[in-house]
């Protein structure tokens, strides 16, 4: 197993990551450093690098240079496997099995106990909001519902490490804020997240923030940092602030 | 390679069987409709050919050998006397019908044919007595059914009024003694059923695995690439197991289908078949874009299998210039190992060579597979 430069106490560790299709640079000599425990909020507009960047950090996608390492191992890891959970942003879970069926399914791909899985599926469709309809087909549910189940398969087997593409896409007002809780609640146990969102002005829960714009990191820090480097009043303003100072 | 991700994923592809009904449906109903088409449409003999007779003999009634060969016909059912025509009428009316496509042929016995026969048994005769058939060659089977049920008649009274034959060919049967048509075919629909509908799944399965993005989400956990072509494998070599038990049920109630040796031997060269079909649809997932694409690949497999290997008529049928082909197509080895389980009664000793291939055919459709996916990465 190959071991990150960076230090036992990195979740993310990536050195000048690229990844090019053609002459399209998806993302730009990417450097990151994210610690054990912190809850991560990647932001930016479509096509600027954030999916592209998880899908290399958990193993789907090879960087053309650069490496990346997740919990010390170099991508894409093996021996973690097990300690990540990735929900991506289109669903990716099966409709045509219920919701318990999805559960069990990736409860079993990680090898989980049976009586563990029982428990955290309890805690986890609460979490989600969804335990009656846990014997209902998911094709039978709404877009809002489904997003939720994909959440609960990448959290199923209570990874170390968390990527999840947009998790609040199509959540409603309400729950999203419970949802924020549950973050802050891994977070506090001393699991990492890493999100990304459209929402800019859920993204000032988090403890860091990265600002991606056309493959690269415009900025980096607290979102009180960010707002008092670019003398804004909100994250989005922030955004478009540090925008400007990088020429497209 | 673990088992128990193994089975999870072979559970969840037959999971998503059991809650689509209508697929469910399809899977058992499209192999017994198969079997019961093709077991009525060719497993059944030639019936009721219309045909007429002129029957010129002049011998008397009581000696009259085309009297007695014309009886004979009657007694069956494959032809149908619409007429017997006589001296009087001639001949040309009678063929007319044959021309008008009314009737399928005109059997003609000549003037002097007791006679003609009695001399030819008796080796006096200086020419083969004849009959003389006018018939309407467009349907090869009709032609063929004529023949066969004129010359078992000639045969039946000959040997009745014990007059020799100048050669008589007497079949000793190693294999297959009454064996009829559906017995030759079943074995093929069998593996035809398993062929298809594994393939089908397979690639419209992984088509859309791809497609909704579920094969990224399960390759970020530990299960490997190996282990998801495995769970496939499992899954739909099942699938392709059930429905050849829905076809050998049918085929046994609805048409007393021949199984000399051991069915369930018939049954593993399915299964091996099914694995190596899926997988072959599963290698194809990697080329189609979507559902519609894949469905494209279906006649291309379809169809040089259903006319090259066997099935339908025997390889040696086939064309020469083509007969290398059938060779490549596995469906051959699975029909004729399932043939030669189910009508020649033979063990694994016998069919080993087609074990082998599909085998081999199975492991290269898995292992190619697996590539791919890792290739994907």
């Amino acid at each position: 197993m190959e071991r990150a430069q960076g230090g036992e106490g990195d979740a993310i560790l990536t050195n000048k990551l690229r990844k090019e299709y053609g002459s399209l640079v998806a993302v730009n000599d990417l450097d990151l450093k994210i610690g054990k425990g912190t809850l991560y909020g990647m932001i930016g507009p479509n096509g600027s690098g954030k999916t592209t960047t998880i899908k290399m950090l958990v193993g789907l996608l090879r960087a053309t240079s650069g490496n990346a390492f997740v919990l010390g191992e170099r991508t894409p890891i093996k021996d973690n496997i097990a300690r990540i959970g990735y929900m991506p942003q289109d669903m990716a879970i099966y409709t045509e099995l219920s919701v318990h069926e999805n559960l069990e399914l990736f409860a079993e791909l990680y090898s989980m106990d049976k009586e563990v899985f029982a428990k955290r599926e309890e805690n986890l469709l609460r979490v989600i909001d969804l335990v009656d309809r846990k014997n209902s087909l998911v094709s039978q549910l709404s877009g809002g519902m489904r997003h939720r189940v994909s959440l609960a398969c990448a959290l199923i087997h209570n990874p170390d490490v968390m990527f999840l593409d947009e998790p609040t896409v199509g959540v409603d007002p309400e729950l999203r804020v419970g949802f924020w809780k549950y973050f802050s609640e891994l977070k506090s146990s001393g699991k990492t997240v890493i999100l990304t969102t459209h929402y800019m002005d859920e993204a000032v829960r988090c403890d860091l923030v990265g600002m991606m714009r056309l493959g690269e990191l415009i900025g980096e820090g607290t979102p009180k940092q960010l707002m008092e480097l670019t003398r804004t009043q909100d994250l989005e303003s922030a955004f478009m602030s540090l925008s400007k100072k990088v020429p497209a | 390679m673990r088992l128990n991700r193994v089975l999870a994923v072979a559970k969840k592809n037959l999971r998503s069987l059991k809650h689509d009904r209508r697929t469910v449906g399809f899977l058992v109903m499209m192999p017994l409709l198969m079997i019961t088409i093709f077991g009525y449409t060719f497993g059944g003999n030639v019936k009721n050919v219309d045909v007429y007779i002129v029957n010129l003999d002049q011998a008397p009634q009581g000696e009259s050998i085309s009297v007695a060969i014309i009886e004979n016909l009657q007694s069956r059912d494959t032809l149908h006397i619409g007429r017997i025509y006589t001296t009087s009428d001639g001949i040309a009316p009678a063929t007319e019908k044959v021309k008008d496509a009314d009737i399928w042929a005109v059997i003609v016995f000549p003037e002097n044919f007791t006679s003609d026969v009695a001399r030819a048994s008796g080796g006096n005769g200086s020419q083969p007595a004849m009959i003389g058939v006018t018939i309407d060659g467009t349907n090869p089977n009709i032609v063929s059914s004529i023949s066969n049920e004129l010359l078992t008649a000639v045969r039946a009274v000959l040997g009745q009024r014990a007059l020799l034959s100048p050669i008589i060919v007497i079949p000793d049967l190693v294999y297959g003694k009454d064996a009829r048509f559906i017995d030759f075919f079943a074995p093929g629909v069998m593996g035809l059923a398993a062929m298809m509908v594994t393939f089908m799944l397979s690639i419209i399965s992984f088509v859309h695995e791809r497609g909704a993005s579920t094969l990224d989400r399960l390759l970020s956990t530990p299960v490997t690439e190996g282990e998801i072509v495995a769970g496939y494998a499992l899954a739909f070599g099942l699938v392709g197991l059930i429905q050849s038990c829905v076809i050998i049920t049918a085929a046994i109630l609805l048409f007393n289908v021949m199984i000399v040796g051991n069915v369930l031997l018939a049954l593993l060269v399915i299964f091996i078949l099914g694995v190596g079909n899926q997988g072959l649809g599963f290698l194809l997932s990697a080329i189609a874009k979507n559902e519609f694409q894949a469905i494209q690949f279906l006649p291309l497999i379809l169809f040089p299998s259903i006319l090259l290997s066997g099935v339908f008529w025997p390889i040696e049928a086939v064309p020469t210039l083509l007969r290398p082909v059938s060779y490549f197509i596995p469906l051959t080895y699975a029909v004729e190992g399932m043939r030669s389980v189910m009508i020649r009664g033979w063990s694994v000793d016998g069919i080993w060579l087609q074990l082998l291939i599909l085998t081999a055919f199975a492991i290269a459709m898995l292992v190619l597979s697996t590539y791919g996916l890792k290739r994907r990465r």
